[in-house]
């Protein structure tokens, strides 16, 4: 704990704070003032569904929830050949305001053990963070999010249990299929 | 209390007396026999008196009378009942029942009872006169005599009908029934004769059914019919005197209510035979009319001097007692008219009426099918229908009737959609004339909706129907076209009406009286449906209903608009321009638009083709003829329709290579375009439009028109007579297979012939220059003019509305499935409202539930999804 709180404090790129992200980011999106503005993020959240519905990407998926475009639910397949293989995650995105300019928050409801996901499902990937760009998507966040399971950046683990296993891949495989419960309906 | 009283008398009596009286009751027992087997004999009608006051002195009156009425019974079971019964004997047996028998023996049987009854009255008022004369000489006053004569009556004519209900056979209400149907139908046919008269120049075709019914009655009756002209009114009120006479007879014998359901019935079967006469198959004209003349004409006037002979039609004047004066037939105003219809008659009357209008409506609604096939025609018979409708209330039936007609005979899957489609509109046009609110139809056209939602052809059916005069077949009969458009046309006008209503700005005035006109909807509307759609039955908006949205509709129109106009050679549109007008007024403006900039199109290509024509030729007339060479075609050969690809449907694009010199007159033209209209540039859709040609033969020229890639074929040929198939495709720019697909015209023809190659995957193609050689095919060049551009298949230039169908539902699948994978299991109706919310690109999901439902249930047979519990899941891979 002491060492997961450490690495908090000194990461540079701490937006999704573990305790605030749990439950911040549904009250964030609740849905916007009826600015000019939020219709534009509308249009854009509608379009990039359109684009995600008609990429046909494998493996990745998402769709907003029934009454809010501003909160998703992702899908992501492990990627085969990784100790991933055969898995499948879900993920709650939850758009600001202001996106594109500010990144989605995206945590993974199913319980996932990988270096850079913490218990609670919160990820450390650069560009939900400091690298983001508006030149980013949905798209682009998952198909980075299902990269990152295969390619973890050990150097700087959320769970370092999970860091210090990944050079032991058939253990790692063991673990993963031990720890994984597959999502169930929402 | 009175035997206990003349037990007490007989202790009393002493033997003089005691002897007295049993002399006198034998006396009067014999005279009593004597007296009623008497047939007529009154002789000892003084004796009689004398026992019964000798009897009556010594208090036994009681006796008397007891024993009195035990003869009468005795009497009228042994001579009257036993003899009446036995003349109908013989018709035990139904089907031996012969008619004019049957009168003869009926009447001759009532005759005989009656007059055993009336000698039976007569000996009872003898008693009754004696009785009262005894007590006379003892009160020396009048007293309580008419009680005991009502009295003493009633009980007798009690014993008489119970002693004939006892020994009643079976088949006497039958033999009845009989009687009076052979009594009406003489009646009807001494009617008929003069109803004929009266009728002739109204309806001929109503005389020769009638003269047919006649002739079918006439049948041993000769007599009357050849002098009914002259004798018919006395014969007729003889006859019904003769009735009348029966009929009373019968109802003083005890059988009232039997007769009156023997004549009930028979004159109910004969108005339904009647009316069967009458309505037949014939649904040009109307019946109604007729049959009601019919009714007041024969059986009206049957009952009329029936009830007025019986004397029951003057109920409200004098209470009648049916016993009393049954002699007293009253002079009554009897043909033609009831002067002043009795309480009994009118009844009468609307029963008939309601019996007619319910037999004919039966009837109707039983072919209502037929009528509907023959709609304009048939309206007479629709009218009918309607006001027999409004009479019994029994609409419930006709709803039923005819769904399952429609079901057995119209939504099977040998009816083509164009039938199918007529008549629905034709039912649409018939039963709003039976119910303007619409509340039938919507009930009736349901099933006829649902079925067509399921045909793939329906829209392109009605959008055929909406815009083409000769409907979408031209082997079909030739008047199914106008239906819709006319429609179409009819819809402006009362919409200009009503705009011309608001000008007048006379609100307040119209809502009154729009309120004034309401009526309340009929019972049967279903009150979820609401009513504000029953206002007005609208034929189109009903057509629009089957496909669920005008979008769909719309789109369809624009393909086929589309493929018209690009199949046109000259610029004119007039007659499109109308359609989509009339269309616009419907289905908004903003859904037409982009048909309204499809023939803009059109209009700016006629113009900007004759600029450009124009500048281009002042060109070539400067630059030397040289330059141009031999080959250079004409400009003026050359007309283009220039689109806006954006709003005109997908079209089809497929390569063509055309002639060098062709290219060279494209390209020209669109260079110019180019200097005209820039930035603008002309991109050529080389396989579409018409090519007007003219092949010269040795001996013949031939004229064709025809779509550019046959053209671009039979050009190569001008070069070389013998082409392969391979080297020929390539020379034209199209795949071999489309090659050998589109040069069959040109064989069909005549012009080219086949044959196998060298290599036997080759074709070789050659030039058949001599007529000769295509004689067998000699009559088919001579009518070269035709325009065989959508003949085969796959030859359309535009994407079909159903090919965008299918691309719409792919879009929706794909988010089917992606929120399947997101929230794992969803119900219908989460899944239509998500789509709903978040499906909003284009082309926003507009489908229905159903239609929803529809699609689904073909993805879970597609093995992609699946349905559990009402919820959807994804297939698992």
């Amino acid at each position: 704990m002491a060492a997961v709180n450490g690495f908090t404090e000194t990461h540079g790129y701490q937006d999704n704070t573990p305790v605030a992200a749990a439950n911040a980011p549904v009250k964030q999106s609740l849905p916007p003032a009826k600015t000019v503005d939020s219709q534009s993020v509308l249009k854009r959240l509608q379009s990039e569904l359109m684009a995600l519905m008609m990429s046909g990407d494998s493996g990745i998926s998402a769709f907003p929830e029934e009454d809010n475009i501003f909160c998703w639910k992702g899908t992501i397949n492990g990627s085969k050949d990784t100790v991933f293989e055969g898995t499948q995650y879900r993920l709650s995105l939850s758009f600001p305001n202001d996106y594109p300019f500010k990144p989605p928050k995206v945590k993974f409801e199913t319980g996932c053990f990988h270096p850079n996901v913490d218990v609670y499902g919160n990820i450390c990937l650069d560009i939900l963070q400091d690298k983001w760009s508006s030149a980013y998507d949905v798209r682009t966040v998952l198909i980075s999010i299902q990269s990152l399971l295969g390619e973890p950046n050990i150097s700087s683990p959320l769970n370092t249990q999970a860091a210090q296993l990944w050079n032991n891949q058939e253990e790692y495989r063991k673990m993963v299929e031990k720890l994984y419960k597959a999502p169930t309906a929402a | 209390m009175e035997s206990a009283c003349k037990l007490g008398i007989l202790d009393a009596l002493s033997d003089d007396a005691i002897h007295e009286i049993v002399e006198s009751y034998n006396g009067f027992c014999a005279a009593t026999e004597t007296l009623l087997n008497g047939a007529g004999d009154l002789s000892v009608g003084s004796e009689f008196v004398v026992y019964v006051h000798r009897l009556c002195k010594h208090g036994v009156e009681s006796l008397v009378r007891d024993h009195f009425l035990r003869a009468l019974e005795e009497t009228f079971e042994k001579n009257g009942a036993f003899k009446f019964w036995r003349h109908f004997e013989a018709y035990g047996n139904l089907s031996e029942i012969r008619d004019d028998e049957v009168q003869e023996v009926l009447c001759k049987a009532l005759e005989e009872i009656s007059m055993e009854k009336q000698y039976q009255e007569k000996c009872l008022s003898m008693l009754i006169h004696a009785l009262q004369s005894y007590k006379e000489s003892i009160t020396e006053g009048r007293h309580n005599s008419d009680a005991e004569r009502v009295q003493l009556f009633s009980k007798y004519q009690f014993l008489a009908s119970s002693v004939l209900m006892a020994t009643l056979p079976r088949h006497f209400p039958e033999i009845l029934h009989w009687y009076f149907k052979g009594r009406l139908e003489e009646l009807n046919t001494i009617m008929s004769g003069e109803f004929n008269d009266d009728a002739e120049n109204q309806d001929e075709d109503y005389i020769n059914l009638d003269e047919k019914s006649k002739a079918s009655n006439r049948t041993g009756q000769m007599e009357i019919d050849e002098c009914y002209h002259q004798g018919m009114f006395s014969e007729n009120n003889k006859l019904v005197k003769n009735i009348g006479k029966v009929v009373r007879d019968l109802r003083s014998l005890g059988f009232t209510s039997m007769t009156e359901d023997a004549y009930a019935s028979a004159i109910f079967l004969l108005l339904k035979v009647k009316v069967h006469d009458l309505a037949g198959d014939d649904y040009r004209s109307s019946v109604l009319e007729s049959i009601k003349l019919w009714i007041q004409a024969v059986p009206l006037q049957f009952l009329n001097a029936l009830l007025a002979y019986l004397g029951d039609s003057i109920s409200y004047d004098s209470v009648s007692s049916g016993v009393k004066s049954p002699l007293a037939s009253r002079p009554s105003s009897f043909y033609p008219g009831i002067d002043t219809p009795s309480e009994g008659l009118v009844r009468w009357k609307l029963r008939l009426e309601y019996f007619a209008y319910e037999t004919l409506q039966d009837l109707r609604i039983a072919k209502l099918f037929e009528i509907i096939v023959d709609y304009p025609d048939s309206s007479p018979a629709i009218e009918d229908l309607k006001q027999c409708l409004e009479y019994t209330g029994q609409h419930s039936k006709l709803v039923e009737s005819f769904i399952s007609a429609l079901r057995y005979r119209l939504l099977t899957a040998g009816a083509s959609t164009n039938d199918i489609l007529h008549q629905y509109v034709s039912t649409i046009k018939a039963l709003r004339t039976i119910d303007p609110a619409g509340v039938f139809l919507e009930a009736v056209g349901e099933p006829i909706r649902d079925y067509l939602r399921g045909r793939k052809d329906t829209i392109k059916c009605i959008v055929t129907m909406l815009t083409d005069g000769s409907g979408g077949n031209s082997n079909l009969p030739g008047n199914t076209g106008d239906s819709l458009l006319e429609e179409l046309n009819r819809d402006e006008e009362s919409q200009e009406n009503i705009g011309l209503d608001d000008d007048f700005n006379t609100d307040d005035k119209q809502a009154w009286i729009n309120a004034e006109r309401w009526e309340p909807d009929p019972v049967e509307a279903d009150p979820l449906k609401g009513s504000r759609n029953r206002r007005k039955v609208d034929i189109l908006g009903m057509i629009v209903g089957i496909i669920g949205s005008k979008d769909q509709l719309v789109n369809e129109y624009r393909v086929m608009l589309a493929e018209k106009l690009l199949n046109k050679s000259d610029y004119d549109i007039d007659a499109e321009i109308r359609t989509v007008e009339l269309l616009k007024i419907h289905f908004g403006e903003s859904s037409m638009q982009k048909c309204e900039i499809m023939l803009n199109d059109l209009i700016d290509s006629k113009r900007t083709n004759a600029n450009v024509k124009a500048t281009i030729s002042q060109l070539s007339q400067s630059q030397t003829d040289a330059e141009l060479g031999n080959t250079a075609l004409p400009m003026d050969i050359l007309d283009s329709t220039i689109i806006s690809s954006n709003f005109w449907p997908p079209i089809q694009d497929e390569s063509l290579a055309v002639p060098q010199p062709v290219e060279q007159l494209l390209s020209d033209y669109s260079k110019r375009f180019h200097e005209i209209k820039t930035p603008r540039k002309l991109i050529w859709k080389k396989n579409l439009g018409a090519v007007k040609l003219e092949l010269q033969f040795e001996d013949r020229e031939v004229q064709f028109t025809v779509a550019p890639v046959h053209a671009a074929i039979i050009m190569q040929f001008q070069e070389k007579p013998s082409w392969t198939s391979k080297n020929l495709a390539a020379a034209i720019g199209v795949p071999v297979d489309v090659l050998t697909r589109r040069i069959n015209f040109w064989i069909s023809k005549g012009i080219l012939a086949e044959s196998l190659g060298e290599d036997s995957n080759e074709h070789v193609f050659t030039l058949v220059e001599s007529m000769v050689d295509t004689s067998k095919n000699g009559g088919d060049s001579g009518s070269c003019e035709e325009l065989l551009v959508g003949d085969e298949e796959g030859e359309r230039s535009t994407a079909s509305a159903e090919d965008q169908l299918h691309k719409e539902m792919t879009v929706y699948e794909k988010f089917i499935v992606g929120m399947l994978t997101n929230f794992g299991s969803m119900a219908l109706d989460r899944i239509h409202n998500t789509l709903k919310m978040f499906c909003v690109a284009d082309p926003p999901y507009d489908k229905t539930l159903h239609q929803l439902q529809t699609f689904l249930s073909g993805l879970v047979s597609e093995d992609k999804l699946e349905l559990r519990d009402g919820v959807y899941f994804l297939k698992k891979q």
